[in-house]
């Protein structure tokens, strides 16, 4: 009996902490979203579903949605990828692979407001490195941070960049884990570079992959917004402003707590499905070592 | 009962009154960085010198948004301090907030301190309805700083700065200087994407942002800057960065600052509480540093210009101790010496005629005319209510409205005449939506 008491003792404070930061929270916001609120609360009004009227037919957040997409599909695709390079080198057994390896990880350690803020610093107009380096390269000027669509790339690169550390352990961790008698096998059949990569590492690889897919999904999705807030407040004209940044004007710039709420909704259910995907599809192809 | 509760609060209030014996404490919470923290700390410490039972505990707490949000979090907790700080678009919330005790009160109650004593744009901004909300603090309005050695450069006289648009934009061109392969290595003109410098164009052109006299009547109900004013604003900005004499900086001030400090651009619009910094940055960089007026469009009757910055607002702690203290305090930062202190280390003129008054005796005009173009330019400004500046409870979402709205011009996906209607449509639903809950 007392076996079976204790358990939930232990985890009582845990629960206490869930319920009172998260569930209260996550409840009170299902509740907001059905209202409009004045800025300091005093004020409240009682408007059904009209904050998810309004959203699902606005052209703005559809456009808001669609930036989001295309932000986060090329984020996570093209950083995945240059991901694995980096990981099949540091992979390599050459002098020194330690600090390369310390070095490489070294952006997912710090916050993505200070990325933004050393990104930012790079491709200032006029007065940024990255901007002078295009000058006396390429001879042009591009406007980084203030024209369509660099704007959006600018972010993406700065996202990558800072991702890039934790992706690379992860992929880092999954080439090690392959046993060393396929590769050797493959090159007795005389499979090239190329083959191996694409036929023994690759496959192998794949529930680190798919698991980085989702990983990075959410935290494109979630964490970018001190980014998006330091190098660019979501313009030119709107063009990088993702779901998250639009919450955060929203709720902490407008002050339209109810509003805000509703928006809130719409990304929880968002990422609600792709947290079951991963329970349903990672949980039974991810071997952890 | 009834007198029984009688008896026990007033025993209640005289054992409160002996704890009150002891100081007072009151809370800051403030929004200024860098320097200015050290420097308002110092204000504080003064202060507490000469109001030995009134401690006073400053408290930096971000930007402006990032001071009002803790405010708002601070009110929902039960825990607001007694003073805050707060942004001059934040006024009308604040007025709604229902947490708040306008300084009329206290000045009603004080007949040590003389309103009087306050410059009439700053007082005027935040009187609303008859009555003065809070206590004016930082006040600042937009100026163009510019390089008068590169003015030379270019042949340009650099004591006969342009005073029209048409002549600025001849300036500008005259100012921009491309290399051999077309690049463009200085600019005539930057400046921020930011929409208080619309306002204060509309307010040079005397043009109202909202209906019900900018707000200022009754509480407004419609934007009407979507109008010839807004979009002349709205082609000369964009006609200017077109052409290439402007590089626009993108969102906030520090871009446009750099650029400018650096002399990759010759002229600079921002706002005045940057005198001090530019003066440094002229002294480092060996540039002399000129300031001028905002131009205006040639046949268009003047305005004049809206202070900026923020005031100081009394929050309505139900405590008469504490309220009294914190009136102390506000009075005393309207007093002459810490507005002088604080308008010398900044660059935001002195709330206090007397304070002006002072400076310009002791010939610190004479010495830094910079200073003094700035405060000429407010008190030279005419005083409608187009130039006390507008008043609306979404105000931060209508500037960043219109900020995204020459964003879409920038990027060529409206025309001008487009985004300016669009602007006012998404402004006219942030008010409808804003008003309805106080109505």
């Amino acid at each position: 009996m007392s076996r079976k008491i204790i358990p939930y003792i232990l985890l009582l404070p845990t629960f206490i902490i869930i319920t009172f930061f998260i569930y209260y929270p996550a409840a009170m916001t299902f509740k907001l979203s059905a209202y409009r609120v004045s800025p300091f609360g005093n004020r409240i009004m009682f408007i059904g579903l009209k904050n998810f009227k309004f959203l699902f037919t606005s052209q703005e957040y559809a456009h808001v949605l669609y930036t989001t997409l295309i932000f986060v599909s090329v984020t996570v695709g093209v950083g995945l990828v240059i991901s694995l390079l980096i990981a099949l080198l540091l992979n390599e057994k050459v002098p020194g692979i330690g600090i390369f390896r310390t070095l490489v990880f070294a952006p997912y350690a710090i916050s993505p407001a200070v990325a933004g803020t050393l990104w930012a610093f790079l491709l200032s107009p006029a007065a940024g490195y990255v901007s002078y380096l295009f000058l006396i390269l390429f001879g042009t000027q591009p406007q980084w941070l203030t024209s369509f669509p660099l704007a959006l790339v600018s972010i993406m690169i700065a996202t990558i960049w800072k991702n890039l550390g934790f992706n690379i352990i992860f992929f880092l961790a999954g080439i090690q884990s392959i046993p060393k008698s396929y590769y050797e096998a493959a090159t007795i059949d005389g499979a090239g570079a190329a083959k191996k990569l694409f036929n023994i590492t690759i496959p192998l690889i794949s529930p680190v992959t798919f698991y980085l897919v989702i990983m990075n999904i959410i935290f494109t999705t979630f964490s970018v917004f001190g980014t998006i807030d330091i190098m660019t407040q979501g313009g030119p004209g709107g063009t990088t402003t993702t779901l998250i940044y639009k919450l955060y004007r929203d709720g902490f710039v407008n002050y339209r707590t109810g509003f805000a709420s509703a928006e809130s909704i719409i990304l929880l259910a968002i990422m609600a499905v792709f947290t079951y995907l991963y329970f349903k599809f990672a949980q039974r192809a991810v071997h952890y070592q | 009962m009834w007198r029984k509760l009688m008896v026990l609060s007033m025993i209640l209030i005289f054992l409160v009154s002996f704890i009150f014996a002891a100081p007072v404490t009151i809370r800051f919470w403030h929004a200024m960085s860098g320097s200015r923290i050290k420097l308002i700390q110092n204000l504080a410490n003064e202060f507490m010198k000469t109001h030995p039972n009134i401690i006073v505990k400053v408290q930096y707490t971000g930007s402006y948004n990032d001071t009002l949000n803790k405010t708002i979090a601070a009110v929902k907790a039960g825990n607001p301090p007694d003073i805050v700080q707060v942004y001059d678009i934040g006024t009308q919330m604040m007025i709604d907030s229902g947490i708040i005790i306008p300084v009329q009160d206290m000045i009603a109650k004080d007949k040590t301190f003389d309103i009087n004593t306050l410059v009439p744009q700053a007082r005027g901004y935040y009187t609303v309805g008859g009555r003065l909300y809070s206590m004016p603090f930082n006040s600042s309005n937009p100026v163009i700083f510019y390089n008068k050695t590169l003015f030379k450069k270019a042949g340009l006289d650099p004591n006969d700065p342009p005073t029209t648009w048409s002549e600025f934009i001849a300036d500008a061109k005259k100012l921009t200087v491309k290399d051999s392969k077309g690049n463009t290595i200085q600019y005539g003109f930057t400046s921020g994407l930011i929409g208080w410098f619309f306002e204060q164009y509309m307010a040079v052109q005397d043009a109202p942002m909202f209906n019900n006299d900018n707000g200022r009547a009754k509480r407004a109900t419609k934007a009407v800057f979507d109008s010839p004013a807004g979009l002349r604003i709205f082609n000369f900005w964009n006609d200017m960065v077109q052409s290439g004499i402007m590089l626009n900086a993108g969102p906030g001030w520090s871009n446009p600052r750099q650029i400018f400090m650096s002399q990759k651009a010759a002229m600079l619009l921002t706002s005045t509480s940057d005198v001090e910094m530019m003066l440094k940055a002229a002294k480092d960089n060996h540039f002399e540093l000129g300031v001028m007026f905002l131009p205006h469009p040639s046949g268009v009757p003047y305005g004049g210009v809206i202070i900026g910055g923020a005031s100081l607002w009394m929050i309505n702690t139900h405590n008469v101790q504490k309220e009294k203290a914190a009136w102390e305090f506000l009075k005393w930062l309207a007093g002459v010496k810490p507005q002088i202190e604080w308008s010398t280390g900044t660059g935001y003129f002195p709330i206090n005629k007397n304070a002006i008054q002072k400076l310009l005796y002791e010939g610190y005009y004479a010495k830094y005319p910079q200073y003094l173009v700035t405060i000429l330019q407010l008190l030279m400004s005419n005083v409608t209510p187009s130039t006390r500046g507008g008043v609306v409870g979404p105000f931060p979402k209508v500037r960043a409205t219109i900020e995204n709205a020459l964003g879409k011009v920038f990027n060529h996906e409206m025309t001008t005449a487009q985004a300016l209607k669009w602007a006012q449509d998404q402004a006219n639903q942030a008010i409808e939506e804003y008003n309805s809950l106080y109505q």
